[in-house]
């Protein structure tokens, strides 16, 4: 889901590395000083699992494969504002240090990928918490990655090199991962469950963070 | 101080890290094609996409380095600088700034 430079017209890249840099900010003034010291690790440990999982192509026959996203996975495990910035954080080095994602188009990538899914996926997660976690975790990776392929498609629809033929954009790009995102939730579902049951300490909403220097 | 599960974390972190070539040469068997690049096929969007012409490690390969260890290294750096870097972002938003370090 990672869109290449020369894609995205550059008015629609600069406008979504708005939205991007003011959705990051709130996020960062929301846990800003927040952070326990036991949970700085925990954000680094998931932005690292989620860009390894990333290089994991899934080799499906039949021309259309993709990878785990691990937007809602993040939002889950680390809260949605955490979250958000941890996979900016893997969106931004795949840009810069592998040409993954264009960097002109960075903003864009991590709007649809750091923000639409991180959030969309949360909300998810949280409306459907009270029918079962492992349930709503799974709808979350679901409709999470779904949701950002479809601002992706929404970018590419919108610009030049796709001949403005939005319709197949949005199309391609959200039938292909409403498909495509199941093995995204079954992924999110089974490892939270793993981790939730492993450590049932490190979930966002367990325990309160404990008081420190107290 | 290092929380208790850091080691086992890291571990995980190592052996997703170490699955990066199997699957990058399974991808290549099926012809790995993401909708994206099915979108950009069906318009004739595919010869504008640009490469990024500054990245030092150019699709996860190691330029000079085979396939497969290209990857693994490209796994292996970007896993440990993601840890790093996202470390880094929780230390700055923690409630002590001038901790550790």
């Amino acid at each position: 889901m990672h869109i290449p430079d020369g894609y995205v017209d550059l008015p629609l890249a600069v406008l979504f590395a708005a939205l991007s840099l003011v959705a990051l900010s709130y996020a960062a003034r929301r846990v800003g000083g927040e952070v326990s010291d036991a949970r700085a690790p925990l954000v680094g440990v998931v932005a690292a699992g989620v860009f390894a999982a990333q290089m994991l192509n899934w080799p499906i026959p039949g021309g259309t494969s993709a990878h785990f996203v691990g937007g809602a996975f993040a939002a889950i495990l680390l809260g949605p504002h955490l979250g958000a910035l941890a996979v900016a954080t893997v969106v931004a080095i795949q840009a810069l240090v592998f040409g993954d994602g264009g960097l002109v188009v960075l903003g864009a990538n991590v709007f649809n990928m750091a923000v639409v899914e991180v959030y969309v996926g949360y909300a998810v997660y949280r409306a459907v918490a009270p029918h079962g976690e492992f349930r709503a975790a799974f709808a979350a990776g679901w409709f999470g990655i779904t949701a950002g392929a479809l601002t992706a498609g929404l970018q590419l629809g919108l610009s030049a090199a796709f001949r403005y033929e939005l319709l197949t954009t949005l199309a391609i790009m959200g039938v292909g991962h409403l498909l495509l995102g199941l093995v995204e939730g079954a992924i999110t579902a089974v490892v939270y469950r793993y981790l939730a049951r492993a450590r049932p300490d490190l979930r966002p909403n367990a325990a309160p963070e404990p008081e420190v220097g107290a | 101080m290092a929380p208790d599960w850091l080691p086992r974390a890291v571990a995980g972190l190592l052996a997703l890290a170490l699955l990066a070539p199997v699957f990058g040469w399974a991808a290549g068997q099926v012809g790995y094609a993401e909708p994206l690049e099915n979108a950009a096929e069906m318009t004739g969007a595919t010869d504008d996409a640009e490469p990024v012409e500054v990245a030092p490690l150019p699709e996860y390969g190691v330029p000079g380095l085979g396939s497969a260890p290209g990857t693994l290294v490209s796994a292996l750096v970007g896993t440990g600088l993601t840890l790093l870097v996202a470390f880094g972002i929780g230390r700055a938003l923690g409630e002590d700034p001038d901790g550790a370090r």
